[in-house]
């Protein structure tokens, strides 16, 4: 037993701490959401809440703005989504089946987009979408958006295309299918989980974006999550329930995506450099 | 009816003794669902992308307010804009700050993602359940991030004081982590490295799961022990991942705006800011869009410098 305990105990330990700090701070947030005010405002904080309650959700959703920006941030993510989706499996079909030689442009394209700060981008970006007429609509942040998402589901949809045999589609073709019907019915179903992380990468974009959204939103109506939630944190005198109550509303359904996603994100995030 | 047929003859006609001609018609009629397919996604990258990288650096050297900025009409300015980012105070502690900050942040993320991709490799019991644990804090957005982390050092009601104190930290007592640059700077780094340790870890764990076990096994039966086993084997054959996410990590790191913004925002004189937060500030809140412009670009500048040597990692290691 003591030498299991020197052996192999200090490695639970660690596990035990690591996985405190990686949790806690989660744990924390969703407790604080369900207690009372007297006793989030307590000098000795509890780690259980006394008297839980979900009073402080149905205040937020009811009368602030967080029902109606959690609909906001669903409408601009999905958006996102949708469109990346055709825009993106057009794209990567034609750059893996034509074999035009601008796929290091496009790694660049994707590198760009993925790395360079959008604070460089911003300020010209405000002038388009003012020159639009677009400032403060959904497609302001959706096209915006998807300036940022479609390089990189190009280039993680054109690698699966390629993994799929041509033969198949010749197949399909001879039986007198187009090429764009060939594409859709054979190469696409084939390419589903290509198109599933795309999907996800694609809706966590317009669901996590800050400082476009502050940039581009100013009518109450039309602010998303992020939006809110810093309005609320930016306060002088901070209301930390209803914060609370918010952070949780807007974390849980990516995190739920996330935990479901985990692997194909891994690959996705580094555009594929870093191999597992 | 007639001159249309005409035409077409005629174009026959004149087509026939020219292949090439043919050729490049059909090259053109090969190509157009091609480019068609390639298009949408072309010009949005251009349109949203390019020029507004290329319109920022423009802009770098002018001098333009919210007017110039819609209707035209900034001054060239020259290289005036980049004398005042180097020159006032506040805008080199920004560049100062994110050097710093952001390298401090690398290697926090670096060294504990290590560590805990270690920890995982070791395949304990209860293993799926920490990974998933490991992998939360990635899930959560920066905003919400910093929200929950603000709340946790509050001053008076925050959990970290009440922690300190009760360890025996007495001076803890109310003490205000967002009234300086150095403190709310820790409390920040807690944050960051809370958020982007996962990432580093499960990628260095997948990295682990590809040594070969014949190579450490040797190692072992030659006398090494576990430490020497990490140093002269494991380190040396993971070096390429570990470049490519050093890199990776320090151009998150030092282009890092959402959690700076909403947490270093009550910090005394905005000493906390970083390159990323003073550019737009400079630009949105005080209508300096040149002066803006010009931190962007030098922050860019420095992002570039990194993505070069990314490029050539990658290249070396053969992924392209």
């Amino acid at each position: 037993m003591t030498r299991w305990l020197r052996r192999r105990g200090w490695k639970y330990a660690s596990m035990i701490v690591v996985a405190a700090f990686a949790l806690f701070p989660i744990y924390y947030l969703v407790i604080t959401s369900l207690k009372t005010r007297e006793e989030i405002y307590s000098r000795t904080p509890d780690l259980w809440p006394n008297h839980p309650n979900w009073h402080e959700y149905s205040s937020v959703l009811g009368e602030g703005h967080v029902g109606r920006a959690l609909v906001n941030s669903l409408i601009v993510a999905s958006g996102t989504m949708v469109i990346c989706l055709i825009v993106g499996a057009l794209a990567a079909y034609a750059l893996a089946r034509w074999r035009f030689k601008i796929t290091h442009l496009l790694l660049m394209a994707v590198l760009m987009t993925q790395m360079f700060p959008l604070v460089v981008l911003v300020i010209p970006l405000f002038v388009i979408m003012r020159k639009a007429d677009l400032l403060g609509t959904y497609w302001s942040l959706i096209i915006t958006y998807l300036a940022f998402s479609v390089p990189l589901a190009i280039w993680v949809m054109r690698s699966f295309i390629l993994t799929i045999p041509e033969e198949l589609e010749y197949a399909a073709r001879i039986d007198g299918a187009t090429r764009i019907g060939a594409m859709i019915r054979v190469v696409l179903p084939l390419a589903a989980p290509g198109l599933a992380t795309v999907a996800v990468l694609a809706f966590l974009e317009g669901w996590k974006e800050f400082l476009l959204a502050l940039t581009f939103l100013n009518d109450e109506n039309k602010k998303t999550m992020p939006l809110v939630l810093q309005s609320f944190v930016g306060r002088g005198d901070v209301d930390w329930a209803k914060v609370m109550a918010t952070s949780v509303l807007y974390t849980l359904p990516v995190a739920i995506v996330f935990v479901l996603a985990r692997k194909h994100l891994m690959t996705a995030r580094t555009g594929g450099a870093v191999k597992g | 009816m007639s001159t249309g047929s005409a035409a077409v003859s005629a174009g026959r006609a004149a087509r026939a003794p020219r292949p090439r001609g043919m050729m490049a018609r059909r090259a053109v009629a090969r190509l157009t669902l091609p480019v068609l397919m390639l298009l949408p996604a072309m010009v949005i990258i251009v349109a949203l992308v390019g020029y507004p990288l290329v319109r920022t650096v423009y802009l770098s050297f002018t001098d333009t307010d919210l007017g110039n900025l819609i209707y035209g009409g900034s001054d060239w300015v020259g290289l005036q804009n980049f004398k005042e980012v180097f020159t006032d105070e506040h805008l080199r502690a920004s560049l100062v700050n994110t050097v710093l900050f952001g390298t401090a942040c690398v290697i926090g993320t670096m060294v504990f993602g290590f560590a805990v991709a270690l920890l995982l490799n070791e395949r304990l019991k209860g293993n799926f359940v920490f990974s998933i644990a490991v992998l939360l804090p990635w899930a959560v957005p920066a905003i919400a991030a910093a929200a929950i982390w603000k709340w946790l050092f509050d001053p008076s009601y925050g959990f970290v004081n009440w922690a300190l104190v009760h360890l025996g930290f007495d001076s803890f007592q109310d003490y205000a982590w967002f009234a300086s640059r150095f403190s709310a700077y820790v409390a920040i780094f807690i944050t960051v490295c809370w958020q982007s340790f996962p990432f580093i870890a499960l990628s260095l764990l997948a990295g682990l799961q590809t040594l070969p076990k014949e190579t450490l096994q040797a190692a072992a039966v030659d006398g090494a022990n576990s430490w020497q086993r990490f140093r002269l084997v494991t380190l040396p054959l993971l070096r390429p991942i570990i470049a490519v996410l050093v890199v990776f990590s320090t151009i998150w790191d030092f282009k890092i705006f959402d959690q700076i913004y909403v947490m270093a925002a009550g910090v005394p004189d905005r000493g906390a800011d970083t390159a990323a937060v003073a550019a737009y500030r400079e630009g949105f809140a005080l209508s300096h869009y040149g002066l803006g412009s010009a931190v962007a670009v030098v922050l860019f500048l420095i992002l570039l410098a990194f993505s070069i040597l990314y490029v050539r990692l990658i290249g070396k290691e053969g992924e392209l």
